[in-house]
């Protein structure tokens, strides 16, 4: 019974998404087997912008809604193991607007977390590492990085 | 209800239902007893534990394993033999506590010790339109509010603080506060060294050679020695990571920067011989404890470095050599002695090491526990503020109604210790009790999804393309922007009977219906019929609550919601616009933010658990607030 706030605003979210969406953007309520939609978890695609290294990628993320949203932010999360210096090895997104001790509102929609995540992707933050392995080539080696955030991007094609 | 009713009276021919019989609640039930209330209904489905005895006092140590409703209609029973109380062992979200079951009191009174029971609660009073009088206390403060439909702001019109949560940036890499070494200590390495491998965890990992990152250094090597595994990561965690986070200048531009910590620094030369010492104190029946082997008595006392050191290689030795079936499935527990010894000594270590006060165990387990510790008084006083509160509920005395705080120092204005609110009105907007919901009569088990659909959401409720979620689950939607798939889900959804849809449509199941163009949301009740009367109900279902053609009305955030354009003389009495003409019943905005500004000072005066909630009660001699312990994760880039 609980989680009225949460529900009715990602219904909110969801309507919004289907009437305008950014182009090459997915986001939708992770479908079950048996047909049904859950609110509360969603499966999006991110792909990486034109002109950048990451272009020609589509980045699949989860966001993970809880009851307390949109008071607290979803957590964001890509594939385990994702390169970027600004993702933790969980595959976790760190990124001021979904910290509810800084940057997040709970006016912020789905479509500006999405895009917002974009953009991080080809500006990471090298004050908060939240890797070894992807902050440390983006400091130091930065045309290894360039070659490892393109072969990142081939392994992750359009899926249609 | 009499308006015009005496207190005792009133209070005679009343019927309450007390849910909760813990530290409130035994207060509470005394006070009923002798405030001469006579028909008592108590639910609680803990039973007495020892640690209850020292404030719930209906209790003794021979009841200790029984029912606390039944011990508690026992024990006051003594002293009011002629008075009926009607306990039930059992919990208050069972579906046998229904809206009928409700229906029967004048009065709900609760005692609880959760969020998700007070919720439940509300809802079930504002289903059954009883009025509800909620209370909690967290050591010295406390509180009692009213909640009557209609006429005050139900228990769900407010947001309610969430326990704290942590940035995981600040815990991992940028420590400032005590609490943040224990959420590193408890959530991240105590998981990662003894709990569920598998188990998403941020602790910074950083691999010695680069290449090879692929081997996890907390694994323990194959016949690596147990004090040499405890040492390696010791010097891993403490040392080289702090070492390598200092490499990033970035991080400490505004920051003190850490000192990375070796055991040979901690622990100079005589360290790992003494550690080895463990063995003469072993007592097989004993709970192993780093304590009692190192020889510390006084869990009040704060270690040194040198002891913390001490404690945590003997603690971690003490979980391989005693506890190694446990390792892996360990989730910490503030009642498991080594693995407070162990995260004390972690987390003071790493305070240590980032130029934060170390502290002692006992304040250690209740910062990792969440422990605020319960204070019978306040007990007391929020008990005698419930029944006074109680008694103006019955006479129907609603101008007098308050909401009373319990502070811990007085209010600075008015030297006031409790503090009373007059009520606000509902939220308008409030999910919870600003619709009234339709019911909707209907043989879930033959009826589909498509009748339901074309014969009351689009015919009756004036829907175009309707979203239909039970729950957080959407079942059904309609209009451009679906894909391909999930059109095609939703076909087959429609000719499904309700009760087989993916997440069943079945007797008491609430559904929530939207209009995907239109600003209109309503939420429909449905119960199980099995016949209807072919030519007085052709449609096969039967809707209620809805008493006329649509009519749209701007609630006060802007969304549109459906009300009936016509309602009964009994409603006009329970509407919010009838409340909110009443003199004494207006927001009286100054007063209210004053107190809760001086409510939050008390707050954030606490350490720790500063955001604890008000509302959380004591029910065990501890409170927790925060029950999930990857909730205190968050993201966080400055």
């Amino acid at each position: 019974m609980s989680g009225g706030i949460a529900r009715g605003r990602l219904a909110e979210e969801r309507k919004a998404w289907r009437k305008n969406h950014p182009h090459g953007f997915v986001a939708r309520p992770e479908t079950l087997a048996d047909g049904s939609a859950n609110l509360m978890i969603w499966n999006c695609t991110i792909p990486g912008k034109q002109g950048t290294d990451w272009e020609g990628g589509y980045y699949p993320l989860t966001l993970h809604f809880s009851e307390d949203y949109p008071s607290k932010p979803p957590k964001c999360k890509f594939p385990q193991g994702f390169f970027h210096p600004n993702v933790y090895p969980s595959g976790t997104v760190c990124l001021s607007i979904l910290n509810e001790d800084s940057g997040w509102r709970p006016a912020i929609t789905v479509k500006q977390i999405l895009v917002g995540i974009q953009d991080l992707l080809d500006q990471p933050n090298p004050a908060d590492p939240a890797q070894t392995d992807g902050y440390h080539l983006f400091i130091q080696d930065p045309a290894e990085y360039k070659r490892r955030v393109r072969l990142q991007a081939k392994q992750y094609p359009a899926l249609v | 209800m009499a308006a015009a009713a005496s207190s005792e009276e009133a209070v005679k021919a009343a019927k309450v239902l007390m849910v909760g019989a813990g530290g409130i609640g035994c207060e509470l039930l005394k006070t009923l007893a002798l405030s001469g209330f006579s028909d008592v209904h108590i639910i609680d489905l803990d039973t007495i534990e020892v640690s209850n005895l020292n404030r719930q006092f209906l209790f003794r140590q021979s009841h200790v394993g029984q029912s606390k409703a039944k011990v508690a209609r026992d024990a006051v029973l003594k002293f009011r033999p002629n008075i009926n109380i009607t306990p039930y062992h059992a919990n208050v979200k069972d579906s046998t506590f229904n809206v009928e079951f409700f229906k029967q009191f004048s009065v709900v009174l609760n005692g609880l010790d959760n969020l998700d029971a007070r919720r439940h609660v509300n809802r079930l009073c504002l289903a059954a339109e009883v009025p509800l009088v909620e209370s909690g206390t967290t050591g010295f403060l406390g509180q009692v509010t009213v909640h009557v439909k209609g006429k005050t702001e139900c228990y769900e019109c407010q947001p309610k603080p969430v326990p704290k949560s942590y940035p995981v940036c600040t815990i991992t890499s940028t420590p400032s506060k005590f609490v943040h070494c224990i959420v590193w200590a408890k959530d991240l390495l105590f998981a990662k060294l003894f709990g569920d491998r598998n188990q998403d965890n941020d602790l910074n990992v950083h691999s010695k050679d680069d290449s090879s990152s692929k081997t996890d250094v907390f694994e323990r090597n194959v016949d690596e020695d147990l004090s040499h595994y405890a040492q390696r990561i010791y010097d891993h965690v403490f040392g080289y990571n702090i070492e390598t986070a200092l490499a990033n200048e970035e991080t400490w531009k505004n920051r003190r920067r850490p000192n990375p910590i070796y055991v040979r620094d901690a622990l100079p030369e005589d360290a790992v011989q003494q550690n080895g010492c463990s063995q003469d104190h072993k007592n097989e029946e004993q709970e192993p404890s780093a304590m009692v082997s190192l020889g510390l008595r006084n869990p009040q006392e704060i270690w040194s470095l040198a002891d913390n050191s001490r404690v945590f290689l003997e603690a971690f030795k003490l979980f391989f050599e005693k506890r190694e079936k446990e390792i892996g499935n360990l989730i910490f527990d503030k009642d498991d002695q080594l693995a407070v010894e162990f995260v004390t000594a972690a987390a003071n270590i790493r305070a240590s090491s980032f130029g934060i006060p170390l502290h002692s165990l006992f304040e250690a387990k209740g910062v990792a526990g969440n422990i605020v510790h319960a204070v019978a008084t306040t007990n007391a006083i929020i008990a005698g503020l419930i029944v006074i509160e109680a008694i103006k509920v019955l006479k129907g005395d609603y101008q007098n109604y308050r909401m009373s705080y319990c502070l811990e120092h007085p209010a600075t204005a008015r030297k006031m210790l409790l503090m009373p609110v007059e009520p606000f009105e509902p939220n308008k907007s409030c999910y919870v009790c600003s619709e009234t919901p339709l019911v909707l009569e209907v043989n879930t088990k033959t009826t589909k999804l498509r009748e339901v659909i074309d014969k009351v959401i689009k015919s009756k409720l004036g829907m175009n393309l309707p979203l239909v979620m039970v729950g957080a689950t959407l079942v059904f939607e309609d209009g451009e922007g679906l894909e391909p798939d999930e059109a095609e889900n939703y076909a087959l959804n429609l000719d499904k009977v309700l009760a087989e849809l993916p997440a069943p449509v079945v007797n008491d199941t609430k559904l929530t219906v939207e209009d995907f163009q239109q600003e209109l949301k309503c939420s429909i009740n449905i119960k199980q019929r099995d016949e209807f009367d072919k030519e007085k109900e052709p449609d096969g279902m039967v809707l209620a609550g809805w008493t006329g053609p649509v009519d749209k009305q701007i609630t006060s955030n802007g969304d549109k919601r459906l009300v009936p354009s016509s309602s009964s003389a009994d409603d006009v009495d329970s509407t919010a616009e009838d409340a909110s003409v009443k003199p004494g019943m207006k927001r009286k905005l100054n007063e209210i933010l004053e107190s809760q500004e001086n409510f939050d000072v008390q707050n954030k005066s606490d350490v720790g658990s500063s955001s604890a909630q008000i509302v959380e009660d004591d029910d065990d001699d501890i409170v927790m607030f925060n029950e999930d312990p990857m909730q205190g994760k968050k993201k966080r880039l400055q």
